[in-house]
């Protein structure tokens, strides 16, 4: 009987099994899910920007998970670049929220009704 | 050769997760957060120990579920919290998880730069945001919720294209990874480190890759942060107005809020 804590996966080195992925990708397709659910349920405007970063995160888990799997950095490097859009969209999004609140005073989307066309 | 998961294991816990995870979203009066939140538990749970059972000598390590378990809860608590301040803190424990997963998965470097540059930067400038644009309490005045924080909008149609959009994603599992070869590595650091007489470390690698492999992208994800920097500086130092409805809206509360001190004085 193994080690329960290295079971199936050991350190860097060590190939991983396509089932062991399998698991990591359900996992981070799960959040995916529960993020999208908040983006189109949530009516503030900042718990649905969350929600996107919520969907980033999980994108970030499939690429470790992809980079551990093949054994390159290629999946780690593209996190990088998760974070870099994650922080451009924090900044922009936010400085967008707090214009429109100034303009309603109100956070609820649905002020915004007009913008449907 | 025989499927990852039985196909209709996998939908059946996804349909169950699926109706938990609508019953968690707010709603105003009957809320069965808790039941809501079991039920989305056991349905994912359930896909997991058949994933594990189906592939008994390729089970994930404990701190995978631990970790997994953490995050999955805190994400749901981040789309259920009626509090925008609350949604953000369980995000930063949902982004703490995460980076165990990480380290899990021997990405070491990342997991501290998620750490601090997601719970320590983004997530602080969110705080700021919230607390600029929601009224605080005051003493003579409960915290009320807003109406649009307390209520979805249409849980249940969002739930199923969400889950939908899950199972036709994780149906590929049932041959998909399972054709993957794990590949061989190749690790470009070891022959740029020729020299060290070790090991190239987590960080070493990423800066190897980043830097010989793909040059021109750090160039691009500067021009995104600065296109990024400037754009919030234009948009956050224009004047606005109030407009009339919101104006009115404003005075009518502050009309409530005098009326409701006088009161007071008066008893």
């Amino acid at each position: 009987m193994t080690d329960l804590v290295t079971m199936a996966q050991s350190s860097w080195p060590e190939p991983m099994a396509p089932a062991t992925l399998a698991a990591y990708l359900l996992l981070s397709g799960a959040m995916f899910a529960i993020g999208l659910v908040g983006f189109l349920t949530r009516r503030n405007l900042i718990v649905m920007f969350l929600c996107t970063e919520l969907m980033f995160q999980a994108a970030g888990i499939a690429l470790v998970a992809f980079s551990r799997f093949h054994l390159n950095h290629t999946g780690q490097t593209f996190v990088i670049f998760v974070l870099t859009v994650a922080a451009a969209e924090a900044a922009l999004a936010l400085a967008l929220v707090v214009l429109l609140f100034r303009q309603k005073d109100s956070l609820s989307a649905s002020v915004w009704r007009e913008m449907k066309g | 050769m025989d499927s990852i998961i039985n196909p209709y294991l996998l939908f059946v816990g996804l349909a169950v997760a699926g109706v938990g995870v609508a019953m968690a979203v707010p709603r105003k009066r009957v809320n069965p957060q808790v039941i809501g939140a079991v039920i989305a538990g056991v349905g994912l749970g359930v896909v997991l120990l058949g994933l594990a059972l189906a592939n008994l000598d390729a089970i994930p390590n404990l701190h995978f579920y631990v970790f997994g378990l953490i995050a999955l809860g805190a994400s749901l608590r981040v789309v259920t919290h009626p509090r925008p301040v609350y949604a953000a803190l369980y995000f930063i424990l949902s982004v703490l998880a995460s980076c165990g997963l990480y380290v899990v998965l021997s990405a070491e470097f990342m997991a501290f730069a998620l750490v601090i540059i997601y719970a320590g930067a983004i997530l602080i400038t969110y705080l700021f945001v919230i607390m600029l644009a929601t009224q605080s309490p005051s003493e003579e005045r409960v915290e009320v919720l807003a109406e649009y924080d307390v209520e979805g909008r249409r849980p249940v149609l969002a739930t199923i294209a969400s889950f939908v959009l899950l199972a036709g994603v994780t149906s590929l599992m049932f041959k998909g990874t399972a054709g993957l070869e794990p590949a061989g590595g190749d690790d470009r650091a070891a022959e740029v480190l020729v020299d060290a007489a070790r090991e190239p470390t987590n960080t070493e690698s990423i800066g190897v890759d980043l830097l010989l492999g793909r040059p021109g992208t750090i160039e691009i994800a500067g021009v995104i942060l600065l296109m990024a920097m400037l754009g919030a500086t234009v948009l956050a130092r224009r004047q606005v107005d109030l407009e009339d409805e919101a104006k009115h809206r404003a005075a009518e509360q502050l009309a409530a809020r005098g009326g409701l001190v006088r009161e007071e004085v008066q008893a």
